[in-house]
C-alpha cells in the first residue's frame, strides 16, 4: 500500500496521469497531450518521474520519421523558393541572362542553374536567342507550387513534419528535398525519433487509491504568485505540498574573511581591556625600527639579511628632534638616561635608512612621545621579515604589540597584564613566566601558557622599557611593553596548519572556511 | 640567537648536577634565559650524548659555552661564586711569563689584542670541540662575524716568545694557512682561501693587514682570517695552549679573553698571564697584563629596584638574590646596592640591569601578578572604525572579504597589471623575486584570486581592506602608507554598470557625495573607467578591467573592479 506521504509528494502532472488512466493502459506523449492538455515537455517530465517510481513501464518503442526544416528550408519558406523567386523576377523584369539573375537575387550559379532547369522542364521558361531566360507561361504549374505547400505545412508544425502526415505525392516530393543529415543545401533534414509507449503498472491503482483518499486532483496550487494574491484565487484551491527533504540549492553569501574577523576579535578584546589602537607606516627608518629601541647599530640582528631595505628612496629626509639627538646620545654614552650607553659612534646617516618595519614595537616607540599617562596602547600591524616563506614563516605577517604607561606600573602589574591576555585573549588555564631577553626591555619576561588544545607554548614577550628607550622618547614613568603571538591561535581557530593559508587567494576555500573560535 | 651544543657528561660535571627529567632541566635553564632545543636521551652512552641549547640573551656571551652556562646554573643552586685570581686589574698588578709586542703599524687596522696561556691537562676531543665552538660563537655573534672580535688558539710548544702583532703589506707576506698545503700571500688568501673569501670584507682595500708572528718571524695567524698550518694547529692531546683575541672593539676583546680564561679555569686548566706591550696608549694602559679585569662597579638604590619590581625586598634578600646570580654585591648604607660585575660579564649598561638579576635571583614565582588599576578608555583607530563600516556595506552587496600578503613580485604587481613598476616601492635586498615589491593596490591580490579560482561558482565578488605603499616625494620618507578598499566582480555579465551601481550604493551608505570623471588607467578598458571625485579630490577609480590584464592572469571571465582610498573618504 502506498502511504500518504508518498502520494503527497507526487507532482500535479503525475497525479493527473494517475487519475486519468488505469493500470494496464498503454499511453504515449500524443495521447497524454490530447487528453490532459500537457504542454510539450511536461509529458516527458511526468513519464520519467513515474517510471522512476515504478508506476509506468516501457511497453514498446517505435521509430518515427520527421522532416525538419533546415535553415535553408526556413529561408525558402520566408523568402520563396529559388524557382518562385526567378519566376517573379522574370515576370517583373522581362528576359534576363542567368548570370544577371544570379547577381540580382544573390544566388550562386548552381542554384540558378537547377531552378532554371526545373522551370524549363515544366515549360515555364525558355532560353531566347541572346541566351536570356524568358517566361513561356504566365503562372506556375502545380508540381512547383507543391513545394511551397510542403514548406508552409512544415513551418506550421514548428518546422517538423511527421512522415505519417504526408500524402504519397508529398512523400515523393519530399524524397527530392530531404537528406539524412547535415546537408546544408537541402531545405529538409530527415530526423528519426523514438516514440515510447508506456504501460501503467499495478502500482498505479495503489497510487490512485491513495491520491483519491487524499482528495488530490492535480489542480493544487503551486507557487504563490502576485497575481494569485491580487485576484484571491488562492482561496478556491489548496496548496500542493512540496518535497521538503530535497537538498536546497547553494547560495553564495557576501561575508567577512574569518582570519580578519579573528584579528578583529582580538582588537575588540584589547579595546575592552582599556587599550587604544595605534597604526603607522609600513616603511620605517632604522631609527624608529631599531635605534629608538636601543638596539646598537652593530647588533647582529640588524644585519643586511634581517630587514628589507627600500631601494628608492633610500633615506628619510630627517628624523624628528629632539629624539634623534637623545637616542644618539643614549647609544653613544647614555645621554641623560643614567646609562653608560653602547660606547660607539652613532651613525646619523644609517639611522635615516628606509626599511620595511620588522617589528610592531616600532609603533610602541613612536607612540611614546605622544602617549598619555596613564595610558594603554596596542596595535595589530603587518611586519616584514627576511625569511624563507614556508608553513611556519611568512615574509609579511601580523604582530600584536602594546604598551602601558603609568606612575605605578611595575613587574607585578606587567605579570598582571600578561595573565589577563593569557586568560582573556588566549583562553589559557595555566600561565607561567620566565626571564627573557629583548634589547629594549629590562627586565624582560616571556609568558608561556597552557592552552586547552595546543599545550604549553610561548604566548609572548614583554618587559619594562629600558630608560635608554623611554627617557630618550620623553617618558619618565615606567612603560610596560608587550607583544603576543596570536598566529597559532588563529590557525587553530580556523582549523588550519599552515600560516600561508591565512592569506589564501583561493576563493572556494575562503568561502567554505568556518571559524571555530569562541569569543571569551 | 646563539645555539650551542654541549657534551652531556662535561656539562653535568661542570654544573655539579645530573639531570634526568627534561622538564626540571628546562626549568633550571630559565635562570640563564636558556631554552632546551634538543636532547635525545635515547642514544646510548651519556659520554657521547650532546644537548642543544638556545641562549636568548645576546648580551651575555659568557653563557654561550658549556662552562659558562654550567657556571650560571651551579652558582644559582650553590650560591658560591668562583674566584679567578689570575686577573690583573688597574688595582692589581701581576707578573706575566709571556709577552706580546703590539706594533704601531697595526693600530689603524685592528688595534686591540688580549691573550693568555692555559696549561696543566691534555685537551680531550670533547674539550677541543667545545673550545672551537666557544671561539666561533664569540667571534660570530658577539664579535660581529669576526669584525669586532676573533680568537686564535696555538700550541705553546712551537712558539718562540715574545710574539709580535704588527701591520704588514698583504702582497709581501706569505705563509701556509690551515686547510692548505701551499704558501700564499695575504691577498691570495683573501681571494682564494674559503675563510679568506668569507671574511675578506673586513680587510679588503686596507694597505696594511694584521699579522701575528713569533720571535723568529714565523706566522701564527692572519687575524681575523686564518691560522697558520704550522704554529696555529691545535690537536687533541696538547696540554699547553696560547689563546689570543684581536679586534676592533677593546672591551669586547678583553671580555672575550676573560670568558675563555674563566671557562678553561673551570675545566681545570691553570691560567698564566700574558703581558701585551702596545707601542701606543690604550684605555687600559700601554702595557696590559691579560686576563685583565676592566669592568667598573655599578650601583642601584634598593628603592629603585623595589619600585621597578613592585616588591618590598629587604637589603639582605636583594643581596642574596644577586649572589645566586653569581654577582659580588654589597651595601654600606643599607640603601644603595653595589655590584662588582664578574670577570666574564660586561652587560651592566644601566643600574636597572642589576634589577633583572635581582628578579631572577629571587625567582619569578615570588612575584605575584597584580591586576592593573589605572583606568583608561580603549578605542579603535578612526580608520579601523571607518573600515569596519565600509566592510559591512560591501558584504551586504554580496562580496567575500579576502586578505593577501603585501609583498609580491614585479610580475604580479606591475607586469600583469599592465602598469610600470616605477611607481612601486621596491626592496633593495629581496630574498627572492617573488617578494620584491610592496603592493600599491589591492587589485593584484584580487586578480590572483581570479586566476586560481576559475572552478569556484560564479559570480565571484571579492574585496579587501588593507594597506598599500605609495611613493610621495613630499613625505619625509618619500613613501606613504594608505588604507585602501579594493573590490572586484567577475562573472559572464560583469561590467561597468554593475560596479558603478555598487560604488553608488557604497558611497550613498557612507554619506559621500561623489562625481565621476573619465579616467585613463592602463589597468582598465578605455572609455569604461572613471576616477571617483569627492569635493574635487580623486579618491579612487573603478571600471572594467582590461582584457590584457585578464589574459595576463589567465582569467577567462569578465571582471569589473575598483579601489578607493578609505583614508581620504574618512577625512572631513
Amino acid at each position: 500500500m502506498i502511504d500518504q506521504s508518498a502520494a503527497r509528494a507526487l507532482h500535479p502532472l503525475e497525479v493527473k496521469i494517475i487519475l486519468a488512466f488505469s493500470s494496464g493502459d498503454i499511453i504515449d506523449s500524443a495521447r497524454v497531450r490530447e487528453k490532459l492538455g500537457f504542454k510539450e515537455g511536461q509529458d516527458q517530465q511526468a513519464f520519467s518521474w513515474l517510471v522512476a517510481k515504478g508506476v509506468l513501464e516501457e511497453a514498446d518503442r517505435q521509430t518515427e520519421v520527421f522532416y525538419e526544416l533546415t535553415p535553408l528550408g526556413q529561408e525558402w519558406h520566408d523568402e520563396g523558393t529559388p524557382v518562385m523567386r526567378i519566376f517573379s523576377l522574370l515576370r517583373e523584369s522581362g528576359p534576363l541572362s542567368l548570370p544577371d539573375i544570379a547577381q540580382k537575387l544573390g544566388f550562386d550559379q548552381k542554384t540558378v542553374g537547377s531552378a532554371f532547369g526545373a522551370l524549363s522542364k515544366e515549360g515555364v521558361c525558355a532560353m531566347d536567342a541572346p541566351r536570356r531566360a524568358v517566361l513561356a507561361r504566365p503562372e506556375l504549374p502545380q508540381p512547383l507550387l507543391d513545394t511551397e505547400a510542403l514548406l508552409d505545412a512544415a513551418a506550421a508544425h514548428d518546422g517538423s513534419l511527421p512522415e505519417t502526415s504526408l500524402t504519397p505525392q508529398q512523400k515523393a516530393l519530399m524524397a527530392q528535398y530531404a537528406k539524412k543529415r547535415g546537408a546544408q543545401d537541402a531545405p529538409f533534414r530527415i530526423a528519426e525519433r523514438a516514440k515510447v509507449l508506456f504501460r501503467l503498472t499495478p502500482l498505479a491503482s495503489e497510487y490512485r487509491e491513495a491520491v483519491t483518499a487524499l482528495g488530490m486532483t492535480g489542480e493544487e496550487l503551486g507557487a504563490i504568485t502576485p497575481e494569485m494574491l491580487e485576484k484571491g484565487t488562492w482561496k478556491q484551491g489548496s496548496f500542493r505540498p512540496y518535497n521538503l527533504q530535497i537538498p536546497p540549492a547553494r547560495v553564495i553569501p557576501g561575508r567577512r574573511n574569518p582570519y580578519v574577523e579573528f584579528l578583529d576579535s582580538v582588537k575588540d578584546k584589547l579595546v575592552s581591556l582599556g587599550f587604544e589602537e595605534f597604526d603607522g607606516n609600513m616603511v620605517e627608518t632604522e631609527f624608529w625600527n631599531s635605534d629608538a629601541l636601543f638596539m646598537p647599530q652593530f647588533h647582529s640582528a640588524r644585519d643586511i639579511h634581517d630587514v628589507y631595505y627600500i631601494e628608492e628612496p633610500t633615506h628619510a629626509k630627517f628624523i624628528e628632534e629632539p629624539y634623534l639627538s637623545r637616542v644618539a646620545a643614549a647609544h653613544e654614552h647614555g645621554g641623560n638616561t643614567g646609562s653608560r650607553g653602547w660606547q660607539y659612534q652613532f651613525d646619523r646617516d644609517f639611522t635615516r635608512r628606509l626599511i620595511l618595519r620588522s617589528q610592531g614595537t616600532v609603533l610602541s616607540a613612536r607612540q611614546l612621545p605622544k602617549a598619555k599617562v596613564p595610558g594603554k596602547y596596542f596595535g595589530i600591524v603587518r611586519c616584514f621579515r627576511y625569511d624563507r616563506v614556508d608553513a611556519t614563516h611568512l615574509s609579511d605577517f601580523y604582530q600584536t604589540e602594546g604598551i602601558v604607561l603609568g606612575e605605578d606600573v611595575n613587574l607585578r602589574t606587567l605579570l598582571g597584564f600578561l595573565e589577563m591576555f593569557a586568560v582573556e585573549v588566549a583562553g589559557a588555564k595555566e600561565v607561567k613566566y620566565v626571564p627573557g631577553y629583548f634589547p629594549f626591555t629590562e627586565p624582560s619576561i616571556e609568558v608561556h601558557i597552557k592552552h586547552p588544545v595546543l599545550g604549553w607554548f610561548e604566548l609572548g614577550g614583554s618587559g619594562i622599557f629600558r630608560p635608554e628607550v623611554a627617557r630618550s622618547l620623553g617618558v619618565d614613568v615606567p612603560v610596560l611593553a608587550w607583544g603576543i603571538g596570536i598566529d597559532r591561535m588563529a590557525l587553530m581557530a580556523l582549523g588550519l596548519n599552515d600560516l600561508r593559508e591565512l592569506f589564501s587567494a583561493d576563493l572556494e576555500s575562503v568561502r567554505m572556511r568556518r571559524s571555530q573560535y569562541k569569543i571569551q | 640567537m646563539p645555539k650551542i651544543e654541549v657534551n652531556e657528561e662535561l656539562f653535568f660535571g661542570l654544573a655539579g648536577k645530573t639531570w634526568s627529567d627534561k622538564e626540571e632541566f628546562e626549568e633550571d635553564l630559565t635562570v640563564a634565559k636558556a631554552e632546551l632545543d634538543e636532547w635525545d636521551t635515547s642514544l646510548s652512552a651519556d659520554r657521547e650524548r650532546t644537548i642543544k641549547i638556545e641562549l636568548n640573551d645576546t648580551n651575555r656571551p659568557d653563557l654561550w659555552s658549556t662552562a659558562g652556562l654550567a657556571r650560571q646554573l651551579r652558582m644559582y643552586r650553590t650560591r658560591s661564586i668562583p674566584s679567578y685570581p689570575f686577573f690583573a686589574s688597574r688595582k692589581k698588578a701581576l707578573k706575566a711569563p709571556y709577552r706580546v709586542m703590539v706594533e704601531k703599524s697595526v693600530k689603524g687596522v685592528r688595534p686591540w689584542l688580549a691573550g693568555f696561556v692555559a696549561k696543566g691537562k691534555p685537551i680531550s676531543d670533547a674539550l677541543l670541540r667545545d673550545m672551537i665552538q666557544t671561539q666561533e660563537k664569540l667571534a660570530w655573534n658577539f664579535g660581529r662575524k669576526r669584525k669586532g672580535v676573533s680568537i686564535g688558539i696555538y700550541r705553546i710548544a712551537l712558539i718562540e716568545w715574545p710574539v709580535h702583532y704588527r701591520g704588514v703589506d698583504p702582497d709581501k707576506v706569505s705563509f701556509v694557512p690551515l686547510q692548505e698545503t701551499r704558501t700564499m700571500t695575504l691577498n691570495q688568501i683573501l681571494e682564494q682561501h674559503p675563510k679568506g673569501i668569507e671574511y675578506a670584507s673586513i680587510l679588503k682595500g686596507r694597505p696594511v693587514h694584521p699579522l701575528l708572528t713569533d720571535a723568529k718571524g714565523r706566522v701564527l695567524s692572519y687575524p681575523p682570517i686564518i691560522n697558520s698550518a704550522d704554529l696555529g694547529a691545535v690537536q687533541v692531546g696538547d696540554a699547553e695552549i696560547f689563546i689570543e683575541v684581536t679586534g676592533s672593539d677593546y672591551p669586547s676583546v678583553a671580555l672575550s679573553s676573560a670568558i675563555m680564561a674563566c671557562d678553561l679555569a673551570d675545566m681545570g686548566f691553570e691560567i698564566e698571564n700574558v703581558q701585551v706591550d702596545y707601542e701606543y696608549d690604550t684605555p687600559f694602559g700601554s702595557s696590559v697584563v691579560f686576563p685583565y679585569y676592566f669592568q667598573e662597579e655599578v650601583s642601584v638604590p634598593l628603592d629603585d629596584a623595589n619600585r621597578l619590581l613592585g616588591s618590598s625586598l629587604e637589603m639582605a634578600g636583594a643581596l642574596e638574590a644577586l649572589t645566586r646570580m653569581g654577582l659580588c654585591a654589597y651595601s654600606t648604607d643599607g640603601a644603595l646596592i653595589h655590584v662588582a660585575p664578574p670577570e666574564y660579564r660586561n652587560d651592566f649598561l644601566h643600574p636597572f640591569d642589576i634589577v633583572e638579576d635581582i628578579m631572577i635571583g629571587v625567582g619569578m614565582e615570588k612575584f605575584a601578578p597584580l591586576r592593573p588599576t589605572d583606568f583608561t578608555i580603549g578605542r579603535l583607530t578612526p580608520i579601523e572604525r571607518f573600515s569596519r563600516k565600509a566592510k559591512s556595506i560591501v558584504v551586504g552587496l554580496g562580496y567575500q572579504e579576502m586578505i593577501y600578503n603585501y609583498l609580491g613580485s614585479g610580475k604580479d604587481y606591475a607586469e600583469k597589471m599592465q602598469i610600470s613598476a616605477e611607481g612601486l616601492v621596491k626592496i633593495a635586498n629581496p630574498m627572492t623575486e617573488n617578494y620584491e615589491y610592496v603592493r600599491n593596490s589591492p587589485l593584484p591580490g584580487l586578480m590572483q584570486t581570479e586566476s586560481v579560482s576559475a572552478k569556484a561558482s560564479y559570480p565571484h565578488r571579492t574585496f579587501e581592506v588593507g594597506k598599500v605603499a605609495l611613493k610621495d616625494s613630499e613625505a619625509n620618507y618619500g613613501i606613504v602608507t594608505r588604507q585602501y578598499i579594493g573590490f572586484l566582480t567577475s562573472h559572464a555579465q560583469a561590467d561597468y554598470n554593475e560596479i558603478a551601481s555598487h560604488v553608488a550604493a557604497f558611497m550613498y551608505l557612507l554619506g559621500k557625495e561623489y562625481t565621476v570623471r573619465e579616467s585613463s588607467d592602463s589597468r582598465f578598458v578605455p572609455g569604461r573607467q572613471v576616477d571617483v571625485l569627492v569635493d574635487g579630490a580623486r579618491v579612487g577609480i573603478f571600471g572594467e578591467l582590461h582584457p590584457s590584464v585578464l589574459e595576463a592572469f589567465g582569467v577567462m571571465m569578465p571582471c569589473a573592479a575598483g579601489e578607493l582610498d578609505l583614508e581620504m573618504l574618512l577625512e572631513d
